[in-house]
C-alpha cells in the first residue's frame, strides 16, 4: 500500500473513530433528512403527486433532503480539526493530500452511511417508482454523492478558519453543487421513468464533474490547508 | 540524529493589518544548541515559533534550515521537527495509545503497540494508555504532547512553555530528557518566561512586545 494511501487511511480511521465516539456529524446528517423526509411524507406522501409528475418531483425532493443534509454536517470534518485546535500538530505530521483524501474518505463514508438509511425509507414512505433496474438508482447515487463529498471536503477546508464558517459553507457550497444537484435529479428521474438515455447522460456529466473536481481540489489543497 | 539541522531566521517580522507582532528578528540556532525565546505576554514568543516551524509564513524576512550548506525544502521541515505547544491540541476522543498510533500511521513509522508502549512509559502515562486524553489532567495532556514530539526522533524540537503544567517530577525529567537531546546533536528552539527554563540554553533572542 503506498504511503499516501495509508497515511489517508489513518486520517480517515481517526475522523471515524472520534466521529463514532462523540457523533456530532452523524446526528446532524441523520437528524435533518429524518425530520425533513418525516415532514415531507407526511404533507405530501406517495399519493398527493400525479403518477406522471412523480419521477421528476420525488427525485428533486430525495435530492434536496440529501443535499441540504450534506450542507448540515460534512463540514464538521475540517471545523472540528479548528476548534479544538488539533489542526496545526495535523499539519505538522500529515502531507497535505494525505489530510485531504482521508478526510474526503471520511465524508464518503459519512454520505454512504446517509444514503444507506435515507434512501430505501424514501422509497418506502414515498413511493419513488424504479422502472430501471435499482442498480442503476445506485450508480446515480454514488457518482452524485461523491461529486458532492469531493465539493463539500474542498469547501469545508476553506471556510474552516473563518469566523463565519456556517453561513460561507452554504455560500460557497451552493453554486459548486447547483449543476450537480440538476443532474442528480435527472438522473434519478430516469431510473424512475425508464429513460436509460438520461441515466446514462447524467452519470457521464457528474463523473465528469467529479473528476474535475477531485483535480481542482487535489492541486488547491495544499495552498488552502497550508495557510 | 544524522549531521543535524541548522536554522537560519533573518529580518523576521509579523503583522496583522496594521498590528506589527514583531520586526527585524535574526538569529541562527545550530545543532546541539538551544535557543531561547524569551518576551513579555503578547510579544510574538508563539507566533515566531510558529514561524520557524512552518505553521506561518513571515511578513518579512526568511528562515532556512540547513544541513551543512544544503537547504532544506519547507515542504520537508515537518518530518524533521518535533513540537510541545499549548496552542496544539491532541484529539480527545482518543485515548494516549490512539492519539500516538495516529501519528505514528499518519508520520509511516513503522512502530508496532510494544514501541508505542514504551513511549508512553517514558513520560510516564503507561498506566493510563487506555484513557481518553478528555480524562486526563492538563499536566498528563503535556506529558502526552511531549511523546507525541518525541515519537519519530526529530532533529528540531520546538519547545513552547513545556514545564507548563509539568509536576516538579516531570520538570526534572524534562529537563533532563531536553539536555539529554541537545547533548545528542539535537536543535532546540524553547519559548519560554519561567526562570528556570530561560537558564536552558545560552542563546538567547528577546521580543520587546
Amino acid at each position: 500500500m503506498s504511503s499516501l494511501l495509508a497515511e489517508a487511511l489513518a486520517v480517515a480511521a481517526k475522523d471515524l473513530r472520534t466521529e463514532f465516539r462523540t457523533r456530532v456529524a452523524l446526528n446532524a446528517l441523520g437528524l435533518f433528512a429524518l425530520t425533513t423526509l418525516a415532514a415531507v411524507s407526511y404533507t405530501i406522501g406517495p399519493y398527493r403527486i400525479a403518477e406522471a409528475d412523480r419521477p421528476y418531483l420525488l427525485s428533486a425532493l430525495l435530492w434536496v433532503v440529501i443535499l441540504f443534509a450534506s450542507l448540515a454536517g460534512l463540514d464538521r470534518t475540517f471545523v472540528k480539526e479548528e476548534e479544538s485546535h488539533t489542526a496545526p500538530l495535523l499539519r505538522l505530521s500529515a502531507g497535505p493530500h494525505a489530510v485531504w483524501l482521508g478526510k474526503l474518505l471520511f465524508n464518503l463514508g459519512l454520505l454512504a452511511a446517509l444514503m444507506v438509511i435515507l434512501v430505501p425509507l424514501f422509497i418506502v414512505l414515498m413511493g419513488l417508482p424504479l422502472v430501471l433496474h435499482f442498480g442503476w438508482l445506485v450508480a446515480v447515487l454514488a457518482a452524485g454523492g461523491f461529486a458532492l463529498a469531493v465539493i463539500t471536503t474542498i469547501v469545508a477546508a476553506i471556510i474552516a478558519r473563518a469566523m463565519t464558517r456556517g453561513a460561507l459553507f452554504a455560500v460557497l457550497s451552493l453554486p459548486l453543487l447547483l449543476p450537480l444537484v440538476i443532474f442528480a435529479i435527472q438522473g434519478t428521474a430516469g431510473v424512475a421513468s425508464g429513460e436509460i438515455e438520461i441515466v446514462h447522460q447524467s452519470l457521464r456529466a457528474m463523473i465528469s464533474f467529479g473528476g474535475i473536481m477531485v483535480v481542482v481540489s487535489a492541486a488547491l489543497f495544499p495552498v488552502i490547508w497550508g495557510e | 540524529m544524522g549531521d543535524g539541522i541548522r536554522i537560519e531566521f533573518s529580518e523576521v517580522g509579523k503583522r496583522y493589518d496594521e498590528r506589527v507582532i514583531f520586526r527585524g528578528i535574526s538569529g541562527t540556532v545550530k545543532p546541539g544548541s538551544i535557543l531561547v525565546l524569551t518576551g513579555p505576554n503578547g510579544s510574538g514568543k508563539s507566533t515566531l515559533v510558529s514561524i520557524l516551524c512552518g505553521l506561518l509564513r513571515p511578513t518579512r524576512g526568511t528562515v532556512k534550515y540547513l544541513v551543512g550548506d544544503d537547504e532544506v525544502e519547507r515542504w520537508e521541515w515537518r518530518f524533521h521537527l518535533g513540537i510541545v505547544a499549548p496552542a496544539m491540541a491532541l484529539y480527545e476522543e482518543l485515548t494516549a495509545h490512539e492519539n500516538l498510533r495516529f501519528f505514528a500511521r499518519v508520520r509511516d513509522l513503522k512502530m508496532d503497540d510494544d514501541d508505542l508502549n514504551q513511549i508512553l512509559e517514558t513520560v510516564g502515562l503507561d498506566p493510563r494508555r487506555t484513557t481518553p486524553v478528555v480524562g486526563f489532567s492538563t499536566g498528563m495532556q503535556q506529558r502526552l504532547k511531549i511523546a507525541q514530539a518525541m515519537l519519530h526522533e526529530p532533529e528540531v524540537l520546538f519547545l513552547d512553555e513545556p514545564g507548563a503544567n509539568l509536576d516538579p517530577g516531570g520538570q526534572d525529567w524534562f529537563e533532563g530528557w531536553v539536555a539529554a537531546y541537545a547533548a545528542a546533536g539535537g536543535t532546540v528552539v524553547l519559548a519560554t518566561n519561567d526562570r528556570r527554563e530561560m537558564q536552558w540554553g545560552m542563546n538567547r533572542v528577546e521580543l520587546a512586545g
